[in-house]
């Protein structure tokens, strides 16, 4: 993490290291400048996307005229410096370290589901420790399972790398140090949390101390043959490796060391169509309904490629498209774009990190988008960065990153987009009609009607007491609002106008790269082609449509992440049966394979016209990010015109909120095994009595035309009269459900 | 001065060994050859070395059990490679070879073994363990001998020799309330800020407010200041504080607060300021009953009703009060004003009283025709009692309805004058000045750097060399001041320089308000005559600066009413210390202190900051972080917190430059 203290311009600074002229910031440590410059420095502890942890102390260098070794990962590099990185007194210290970490560590490498790519395996080797010539009593350290993962305290190292990525990254903060010497261990103070996001952190363990559960005594590491991807399921694109043999994947990877996934990810890998066959007359059918048809609905899992074929066929054929989670986000960004002037938000991740501040409003982040909850979290860490967590529901699984909560009215996001504007622009220049709008908002009557205190949003603005640093983060709450472009347009002028880094955080899936690819329509007409959804004719990689298609990890693509990167995805599992590309070219498009259509991205959207074979995937010795490409920013009309808040119908009765649980997206991850969960309707003991429902009931209510079927839980972490529904589990109907996520449901008893 | 037998303290090596007692020479440090009463130390063990006081002493269980100590503490540590298993075959092979199975081999190893401690160690704790062990197997190598060639044990293995051990560190040596600094941050360090809290609340219940306006003394004892420049200690302890407030997560007490005893012991406490609420949260902490005795109206103490809003939010305090106030065993009774009365009623009552009020007498500034009661004469401590409680709690009226547009001069130079000038700006005085007898160095060493110099951006016109030798009235309210100025006259021998008065230089002020703020004395009316309580040579209440029992049996004292006004952090290491004892003394009527208590004056004593040590194994010129400030034209017309404290970023880079420099001592008894 490089220093940007109060934004002020880093100072350069020069040095030697190994004789080599070197140059960096002031603020970047000793080893961050050594593997710019390809000088390597041998580490245990270190862990490049977190600070430095300085357990090892492997890293130690020396420094001319500094008296003693110089600990290179955590130390500062200052003007003028000459260092050695190695010599004979250094290696002959490395070498003890080496040998102390040997002191009681089993050398039972033939049982270790780590061999073969273990640090300490590696560096005893380096290091030419033959033997243990020290030992000590151990005292017996049973293995612990902690669902995702198990823990064995004789393997461990003490690195604390997963006690970094706990703390720094998830959030999950469950791994702790116990303190005690030479008995010092790893505990999960979260046992029955049971987070899955405990696989982030096994996933930087440089021994055999924590592994996977799941994978545990399944495979030997060198024997499975690394594919990298890209997530299918949450949006962000991370990067993944399915880690596969003959045909089967035992887990996935990624490039821990600088990125981290999110777990439906990891343990969701499990959604492939299996055991698919070309079916001749299924094939026959479903071009005879394309013929037919004149719509296409189609879910998020679709990637870029696919989405370019639908347009293609639309620009041909004259389809509707349907996709109704990536149109609502489509007319909230035109509109958001129409006060920036730019076709996309301006923020990034990275920014976020930076913050001093942020805002979040109209998400369950922590449910929604775990990569950017983790990068709120790193916020909060790495800045102490104030969060302002607005929304209808608390989040008690965020309360270590929330600052302050601002409980609004569920339906009243327009009144709460306006307050924010109003209280957050009071000392911005702005144009004389959007200042007119502001002045004339009638600011008791919103803040009566989303229930947010003119103190509370004093309190807010007393949050934002440094002065550079702000981010807001959206999402979902707000793409289905009746009034998401207004809402969108109003929250563009503190992109605009304050310097917010702003991130509009899509729908799961490829949301955003349909958004920008395809034309998309409001209404469906005629008869309707379904892809992953429920249509008239239906193809699905889910295994249960008229035709099969391939899933995410069965056919090459791209998809577009929300950090505004196209990324690749590659054939992780083989697939035997028919692919949209068939049926495109049946219909008269003409390209061999779907990657074909990569470079025909549309340019004006900020895509390349790049081929699928070049595009790179891998992150470099400094964990630089070179996967695919970044969108160009592309200009757009500007149309400030703002319109006043709506008055709101209140949302009373029973209310429930869409939202999955945070390693859920789809109905592919409902597929996979290893993810498995039963969906209930939960909801507080205050929604129970409102509801007048009791724990373990059988319900029944309808959103969107899809009936929901399911027993109600009372779940005791809730507040207040909101009920959680998860959409995940219902299949071909999953991506139906796509209007504004509170619906005041009618909720029939069906039984107990 | 200890005459002793054999030392190799700091930089002195001293080997009396061979000579009659009496021909033994002294060593310069005040090493504890005593340890406490009538106990007699037989060894001194530590960080910079070992000092032996008696012929009788067994050096390779001396090693063993500073290596033991080593591991014990090292459950507060652990956290790399070599400290972890270094510390740990240091012990297993030192007890080997005492308890008669050890060779030569392992004598080598040890050696290695040390070299690596010593040089790859996180902190200092694992660096400095090697060392007396070093110094004791070189020049008690004949000991260590005998027992691998004859396989034999040491000749008090069985353990016939008590040793107590401490942790401590320089700057938490320095530290009046002894706080645990490294431990807080390192909680920084590892983002844990609940981990930092807990580690500053074990001996510092005000973590708000000693993270921000505590004087600091820590920081004067920085072994980084060897190497650059002093870390940002006091700042540091905000982040955990601030993080229990921002997330709301319950009180994080340093131990689950122990459920009141109800045995009928109960402790008074006079005065809910700093001292008073330290005194209450430790005592509370283990299930005492205390009431508490507050004479205003609003709880804190000077730090309330004195410190100004700007520096010191009273929303902050707050959660420092409530902290202690929402505990089980404490009560408390405001507007309750305690004489020798009421005093003499609370003591038959309980089993033990706490003194804890402060020093608010303003004192005079000694010139003609001083009259307090003149309109426009104004004691700095009703003064900043009228903007406080004003601004703070809506008690009373604004003091700008006295300042505004007025000449305002006040005389001081310590903490409550730079308070009174800076209140005085935002009150909207027309002119403020400072007048002081010294100089701008000495001013800056009195308050800090920022004091200073936030109020001059501010506007205040310090004029230094100076004071008041005449106030004028025009019988209704003061009219101007005659005030002589003086040079600063070198001594030619060497001495102090001494104020020479300057012939030409007296001019006159015209002035509304005269502000003194030249010190503060205690208002004894509250203790009883016939108590004949003893008192310092300065008017405070004397006690042993130990135990802080007075002279009157069962009344303690703690605080500025103890020591003179003072800080905030001496009130609260007295009283938590204070609470220590009469924790104790309520069940034994005896005034005890624990071993750690002991260890910790002698330590004091020894003062375990080396500002000469040259500092290896860090990078040097990492300039310390610095906070940001509101700017002038933001804060000197209101009262916003004027320091915005670090950025997590700031913080834990700042965090990073701690050399964590815990080091072992141990006394063989």
């Amino acid at each position: 993490m490089m220093s940007t203290i109060r934004n002020v311009e880093p100072k350069a600074i020069n040095l030697t290291i190994d004789g080599k002229a070197c140059s960096g910031v002031f603020g970047q440590t000793i080893l961050e400048i050594a593997r710019e410059n390809d000088i390597y420095i041998p580490t245990m502890c270190y862990l490049t996307k977190t600070l430095p942890i300085a357990s090892c102390r492997m890293c130690v260098v020396d420094v001319e005229g500094v008296d003693g070794m110089i600990l290179s990962c955590q130390e500062k590099a200052t003007d003028g410096a000459v260092i050695n990185t190695n010599n004979d007194e250094l290696y002959k210290e490395r070498q003890n370290i080496m040998k102390l970490y040997n002191v009681n560590h089993p050398l039972e490498c033939g049982v270790c589901d780590k061999s073969g790519e273990c640090d300490l395996q590696n560096k005893t080797m380096e290091f030419g420790v033959s033997g243990q010539n020290f030992t000590t009593k151990e005292p017996h350290r049973p293995v612990q399972n902690w669902g995702v993962i198990s823990y064995d305290p004789a393997l461990c190292i003490m690195c604390e790398k997963c006690v970094r990525v706990s703390t720094e990254i998830t959030g999950d903060e469950a791994l702790k140090v116990k303190f005690g010497g030479y008995s010092s261990t790893i505990i999960n103070v979260k046992e029955d949390a049971n987070y899955k996001t405990l696989g982030e952190a096994a996933a930087v363990c440089p021994v055999g101390a924590l592994v996977d559960t799941s994978f545990k005594y399944t495979a030997n590491a060198w024997e499975l043959n690394k594919i990298p991807s890209a997530c299918p399921h949450c949006g962000a694109g991370h990067d993944v490796n399915y880690e596969v043999k003959n045909n089967k994947i035992y887990r996935v990877t990624n490039q821990a060391e600088f990125s981290t996934m999110c777990s439906a990810s990891r343990y969701g890998f499990d959604f492939d169509n299996k055991n698919v066959k070309k079916d001749v007359s299924s094939f026959n059918s479903a071009i005879e309904a394309f013929e037919n048809a004149e719509t296409i609905i189609f879910s998020n899992e679709t990637s870029n490629e696919e989405a370019l074929i639908f347009q293609k066929l639309k620009e041909e054929r004259g389809y509707k498209l349907i996709s109704s989670e990536a149109r609502a986000y489509q007319k909230f960004m035109n509109a958001y774009g129409s006060v920036t002037g730019k076709l996309l938000a301006d923020g990034t991740l990275d920014k976020l990190t930076k913050s001093r501040a942020v805002i979040v409003m109209g998400t369950r982040i922590n449910d929604d988008a775990p990569i950017v909850k983790y990068h709120l979290n790193m916020a909060s860490k790495w800045q102490r960065a104030r969060v302002v967590y607005l929304h209808p529901i608390v989040d008690d699984e965020i309360s270590n990153i929330v600052t302050q909560f601002i409980k609004y009215e569920a339906g009243s996001e327009e009144g709460v987009a306006a307050l924010l504007a109003d209280t957050l622009l009071k000392d911005a220049a702005l144009p004389d009609g959007v200042r007119a709008v502001l002045d004339d908002l009638d600011i008791g009557n919103l803040s009566a009607e989303s229930n947010v205190g003119e103190e509370e949003l004093e309190a807010l603005r007393k949050s934002l007491i440094k002065k550079v640093g702000y981010s807001l983060v959206v999402g979902s709450d707000l793409y289905a609002h009746p009034r998401a472009q207004n809402i969108a347009k109003l929250l563009a002028l503190l992109e605009k106008y304050a310097g917010f880094n702003v991130i509009c955080v899509p729908p799961a899936g490829n949301a955003m790269g349909i958004s920008l690819i395809c034309e998309l329509d409001d209404e469906v007409e005629g008869s309707t082609i379904g892809y992953n959804v429920k249509g008239d004719f239906t193809l699905s990689a889910l295994g249960d449509g008229d035709l099969d298609m391939p899933a995410l990890n069965q056919q090459e693509g791209t998809l577009t992440a929300f950090t505004k990167r196209v990324v690749p995805l590659n054939v992780v599992l083989e697939y035997g049966g028919y692919v949209l590309n068939d049926i495109a070219n049946a219909l008269g498009l003409s390209a061999e394979y779907t990657i074909e259509y990569t470079k025909e991205l549309p340019s004006k959207k900020g895509f390349e016209a790049v081929e699928f074979d070049s595009l790179p995937d891998y992150f470099d010795a400094v964990g630089t990010e070179h996967r695919g490409y970044l969108l160009n920013e592309v200009e757009v009309a500007v149309d400030e015109t703002l319109e006043e808040p709506l008055e709101i119908d209140g949302y009373d009765g029973t209310v429930v909120y869409n939202c999955n649980p945070q390693e859920h997206f789809s109905a592919f991850t409902a597929k996979s095994k290893n993810l498995e969960q039963n969906a209930y309707l939960r909801g507080s003991q205050q929604f129970a009595t409102v509801a007048k429902l009791a724990d373990g009931d059988k319900i029944s209510y309808t959103i969107d035309g899809v009936k929901f079927e399911r027993v109600f839980k009372i779940d005791t972490s809730l507040k207040g009269t909101i009920a959680l529904n998860p959409t995940f589990d219902m299949g071909l109907s999953s991506a139906l459900i796509s209007s504004y996520r509170f619906n005041q449901v009618e909720i029939e008893k069906v039984g107990s | 001065m200890a005459k002793l037998l054999f030392s190799t303290w700091r930089d002195e090596f001293i080997d009396n060994r061979g000579k009659p007692s009496e021909e033994w020479s002294e060593s310069g440090f005040k090493l504890p050859e005593t340890y406490h009463g009538e106990r007699e130390s037989k060894a001194f063990i530590g960080w910079d070395g070992v000092a032996i006081f008696d012929e009788d002493i067994d050096a390779v269980v001396l090693a063993t059990q500073y290596a033991a100590q080593y591991q014990e503490y090292s459950e507060a540590c652990g956290r790399c490679a070599p400290g972890r298993w270094g510390g740990r075959i240091l012990y297993d092979l030192l007890d080997k070879i005492a308890r008669g199975e050890g060779s030569h081999d392992d004598i080598a190893h040890l050696k290695e073994i040390s070299q690596t401690m010593m040089v790859t160690s996180k902190c200092e704790i694992g660096r400095t363990v090697p060392k007396p062990i070093l110094d004791l197997m070189e020049h008690y190598k004949e000991q260590f001998n005998t027992c691998i060639d004859a396989q034999i044990q040491s000749i008090h293995y069985e353990g016939d020799i008590s040793y107590i051990a401490k942790v401590t560190a320089p700057c938490t040596d320095m530290c009046p309330a002894h706080v645990d600094i490294p431990a807080y941050i390192e909680g920084v360090r590892d983002m844990v800020f609940t981990d930092s809290l807990a580690a500053t609340r074990q001996t510092m219940p005000l973590a708000h407010t000693c993270g921000r306006v505590c004087p600091h003394p820590c920081e004067d004892a920085c072994r980084r200041m060897n190497l650059d420049e002093p870390i940002s200690i006091m700042e540091l302890k905000r982040l955990g504080a601030d993080y229990e407030t921002d997330h709301e997560i319950p009180w994080l007490h340093p131990v689950e607060p122990k459920p009141l005893r109800n045995d009928g012991k109960k402790v008074a406490i006079i005065g809910a300021g700093p001292a008073g609420l330290t005194a209450a949260y430790y005592l509370a902490l283990e299930g005492i009953k205390v009431d508490i005795f507050e004479e205003l109206p609003v709880n804190g103490g000077e730090v309330a009703v004195g410190v100004p809003e700007y520096r010191m939010p009273v929303d902050k305090y707050n959660k420092d009060i409530d902290l202690v106030l929402e505990l089980e065993a404490v009560s408390i009774t405001n507007n309750c004003r305690v004489d020798a009365e009421k005093l003499k009623e609370i003591h038959e009552e309980y089993d033990a009283t706490l003194l804890g009020f402060g020093a608010r007498l303003s004192k005079k500034v000694r010139a003609t025709n001083e009259n307090p009661d003149m309109h426009g004469y104004w004691g700095a401590i009703e003064m900043l009692d009228k903007v406080n409680l004003w601004h703070k709690y809506g008690i009373g009226s604004p003091a700008s309805n006295e300042l505004k547009d007025k000449t305002v001069v006040c005389v001081g130079g310590g903490f409550t004058s730079m308070d009174v000038v800076r209140c005085s700006i935002r009150e909207g005085a027309k002119k403020v000045i400072m007048l002081y007898r010294r100089d701008e160095k000495t001013i800056i060493r009195n308050t800090t750097y920022e004091e200073y110099h936030e109020a001059v951006e501010e506007g205040v016109e310090f004029i230094f060399h100076s004071s008041i030798e005449e106030i004028y009235d025009d019988g209704e309210k003061l009219t101007k001041l005659k005030v002589n100025k003086f040079d600063l006259v070198p001594d030619p021998n060497g001495g102090r320089a001494q104020l020479v008065k300057q012939e030409d230089g007296d001019f006159d002020i015209e002035i509304d308000y005269l502000i003194p703020a030249v010190s503060q004395s205690l208002d004894l009316q509250i203790l009883p005559d016939e108590w004949n309580i003893e008192m310092t040579s300065w008017n405070s209440i004397l006690t042993n600066g130990k135990d802080y029992m007075t002279s009157h049996e069962g009344l303690f004292a703690a605080g500025d009413c103890e020591y003179g006004p003072m800080t905030i952090v001496n009130a609260v290491g007295q009283a938590r210390r204070a609470a220590s004892v009469i924790s104790r003394y309520i069940y034994d009527g005896k005034c005890t202190l624990l071993d750690d208590e002991i260890m910790e004056d002698h330590l004091s004593r020894l003062r375990v900051y080396d500002k000469k040590e040259k500092v290896t194994g860090w990078m040097p010129g990492i300039p310390r972080v610095e906070s940001e400030k509101l700017g002038v034209d933001e804060r000197k017309t209101n009262n916003k917190e004027v320091n915005l404290g670090f950025t997590g970023e700031e913080a834990i880079s700042e965090a990073e430059r701690c050399m964590r420099c815990y080091y072992i001592s141990m006394v063989a008894v």
